[in-house]
């Protein structure tokens, strides 16, 4: 019952309404003589069409005509038309029908229109008003998603996105493995499966085979997985659809970013957490060492009259505390690289850092013949200043240590292309073959009481910088090579 | 040589040493564990040097050196256990003369006593000629020679000298220079000074790998050698 019934209420109406104004102008005719009756009946058609379309309309111009022929057209209780005017009367009643149809077809569809258009500013605005209020915009994908299948189009769908390549649903229903398969091949190849979204308008590409409507689409920050209802997208709903993943791509998009910022946030506050530890450490540890080697100093002065052999018990005690200050100095180095600390890069003259470690170092390299054979007019190169003046520090007392008092050290430097090529020479032994690679690792040395920490912060350091460090043995003794990168043109030629 | 060094550094034993070692140098001494006691001392002792711990516990001492502004005559030499370059820089842009990193020996320290005294006294003659080992500085004529030979400087060259000089054995930071010879506008563009100094050394004779007059200070600036 209720399926026919409410497709038959506009023909019942049309025939009760032919019937009632049937029997009114029945009635009042005695009286009134109206010219053209068939206006009254016009007026009923035309609402008719304006009400329920075009099919109800035509059958009430029809039955009207009928019931006027029948009833008021001489001869009466026949259908026999007998001038060509009762002709043009059925003519106009039908036309009459039809135009009043149409009309109300083209407002309804107007209307619906505007109500489609309204529904979808309204979702939009609601979906990008919630993104607005959080920058991973979950609350505003999970809104989409619910909007989306509320369209009536979609019978799933699912947002993807991908962190280190790995598939997972940021908002929508979840995903079993095939699917989520689907959505990183989708991702991986570039290309989308089972539909297309192109110039606002949602494609299915693919019939799909049999129990399976789902689609993989390729959107800006990630994948959407959606499945499709049986029936086919109606122009609107398909609109909005689109719309509305063309919007999840731009919210996925930037879900990406707002966690890579925070992602980079949280990596520098690591960083500023390790500086604060080392620079603690490196507090509570050299405020002792600073009150032993100033006692020491203060007890190694002839004013304090120690004995000969006391003085020299002092002055031993003294060198050890300096050589656990160096140590110390070497580990907080090699934590603050291996905390992956970020060397400060700027310009810097080549030979101005040579000159700065040869002056700090004097007491050091007194005792040799140390010889500097730089390359006239070397370019800057692009290092952290402390860092590359360790390196050298490093080399150089390396050097010192391994060469006979009196023998000679060597420090050049030549550029070429884009690199700086520096060496420390010495006239120590030769390096055993099988241990040229080894003396930059870590704890590796023949020193007594070396950290076996200088070479490898050497490494590390340059390593830092982009470069090459090196050892080999010369006729005349081991060479230390490294390269380091020149600064930019446009900066070296102001 | 001989003056009042005031010792701040909240570690006892340090003050201790300092106050015996500086004591056999004929130096008088007063040490004090705070900055507070630091300040006041300024004020009422007048010493002629002050050797700042910056890791002070409550006022720091960047603050004291801060609120020294009416210290008078003292020269302060910053003492921190942090090597690092920044600390460095910032103390020396806050006013003080020199800095020493801990730990240090007592021959140490006394040299750069002895250069903060050396320095004051040639202000307080206040010569109008500068000289630095073989480096003439005529600062009424504006005229500059290297062992008797005229060199002939352009005027951003002459000021980097002259400011240099007139603060011969301090360390003049990077950004001080920068403000001092090019303005505030220039502050942060390193790479000025260093090519500034680049052509003075070259006009002078000045090997930058052995530099007889400019001396680069590691990640802080340069120092005209006294």
């Amino acid at each position: 019952m209720r399926r026919w019934w409410p497709a038959a209420v506009p023909y019942l109406t049309a025939l009760a309404g032919v019937a009632l104004m049937t029997a009114a102008i029945g009635l009042v005719r005695p009286w009134l003589d109206i010219p053209n009756l068939t206006v009254c009946y016009l007026l009923f058609v035309l609402w008719l069409g304006a009400r329920w379309g075009w099919p109800p309309a035509v059958a009430a111009a029809v039955l009207a005509f009928g019931a006027y022929d029948w009833f008021f057209v001489q001869p009466y209780g026949t259908l026999y038309i007998s001038a060509p005017r009762e002709l043009l009367n059925l003519v106009v009643l039908l036309l009459a029908a039809v135009l009043g149809g149409r009309l109300v077809a083209s407002l309804a569809a107007e209307r619906a229109g505007a109500q489609a258009s309204a529904r979808e500013s309204g979702v939009l605005n609601e979906v990008a008003v919630a993104a607005l209020r959080d920058p991973e915009a979950a609350a505003a994908l999970r809104l989409l998603c619910e909007r989306a299948v509320a369209t009536g189009g979609l019978a799933a769908i699912s947002l993807v996105a991908f962190e280190g390549g790995e598939p997972q649903v940021v908002a929508g229903s979840a995903l079993r493995a095939p699917e989520l398969e689907r959505a990183r091949r989708s991702y991986e190849s570039g290309e989308d499966s089972g539909a297309s979204l192109h110039r606002g308008r949602l494609k299915v590409i693919r019939t799909f085979p049999a129990g399976s409507r789902v689609a993989a689409l390729l959107v800006a920050g990630g994948v959407a997985v959606i499945e499709f209802r049986d029936q086919p997208l109606d122009p609107d709903t398909e609109r909005l659809l689109a719309a509305l993943l063309g919007l999840a791509g731009l919210l996925l998009d930037r879900r990406r970013s707002a966690r890579e910022a925070e992602r980079l946030r949280s990596l520098e506050a690591s960083d500023r957490l390790k500086a604060a530890i080392l620079s603690s450490i490196s507090h509570e540890l050299k405020s002792p060492l600073t009150s032993l080697r100033a006692g020491l100093t203060t007890l190694l002065m002839p004013e304090a009259r120690l004995a000969p052999e006391q003085r020299e018990l002092a002055s031993g005690m003294d060198r050890q505390a300096e050589r656990l200050d160096r140590l110390l100095g070497d580990l907080l180095t090699m934590s603050k690289l291996e905390a992956g600390l970020p060397i400060e890069r700027s310009p810097q003259e080549f030979p101005e850092m040579v000159g700065a470690v040869l002056g700090a170092l004097r007491p050091t390299l007194a005792g040799f013949q140390v010889e500097v054979r730089l390359a006239p007019d070397l370019p800057p190169v692009l290092a952290g200043e402390l860092e590359v003046e360790r390196v050298l520090t490093n080399l150089l007392e390396n050097a010192a240590e391994w060469t006979q008092l009196g023998g000679g050290i060597l420090i050049g430097a030549s550029a070429a292309a884009d690199m700086l090529t520096a060496w420390v020479e010495n006239q120590g032994p030769p390096i055993p073959a099988s241990e040229l690679g080894e003396i930059f690792d870590k704890f590796f040395t023949h020193r007594e009481g070396g950290s076996g920490l200088g070479l490898a912060i050497c490494r590390r350091v340059i390593e830092a910088h982009g470069g090459e460090i090196r050892a080999e043995n010369l006729e005349r003794g081991p060479r230390f090579t490294f390269t380091l990168p020149l600064a930019p043109e446009q900066v070296a030629a102001r | 040589m001989s003056g009042r060094v005031l010792v701040v550094d909240d570690e006892p034993e340090i003050r201790r040493a300092l106050r015996t070692g500086l004591g056999y140098h004929d130096f008088e001494v007063r040490a004090v564990a705070t900055g507070e006691e630091g300040l006041a001392q300024v004020a009422a002792w007048r010493p002629d040097v002050v050797l700042l711990d910056l890791g002070l516990p409550g006022m720091d001492g960047f603050e004291v050196l801060g609120r020294m502004q009416e210290r008078g005559r003292a020269a302060v030499i910053v003492v921190s256990v942090m090597p690092g370059e920044r600390d460095k820089v910032r103390a020396l842009d806050a006013g003080a003369d020199d800095y020493l990193v801990k730990p240090f020996g007592m021959e140490e320290l006394l040299a750069r006593i002895r250069a903060v005294l050396r320095r004051q006294a040639a202000i307080v003659g206040g010569e109008p000629v500068i000289r630095a080992g073989g480096l003439e500085l005529d600062l009424a004529r504006r005229q500059v020679s290297v062992e008797g030979r005229p060199v002939s400087l352009s005027p951003t060259e002459y000021e980097v000298l002259r400011y240099l000089a007139l603060h011969a054995g301090k360390p003049v930071t990077h950004t001080t220079l920068l403000r001092q010879v090019w303005g505030e506008y220039a502050v942060g563009d390193r790479y000025n000074t260093r090519y500034v100094v680049a052509q003075l050394r070259r006009k002078l004779g000045d090997d930058p790998s052995h530099p007889r007059y400019i001396v680069s200070e590691p990640g802080v600036g340069y120092r005209l050698e006294a």
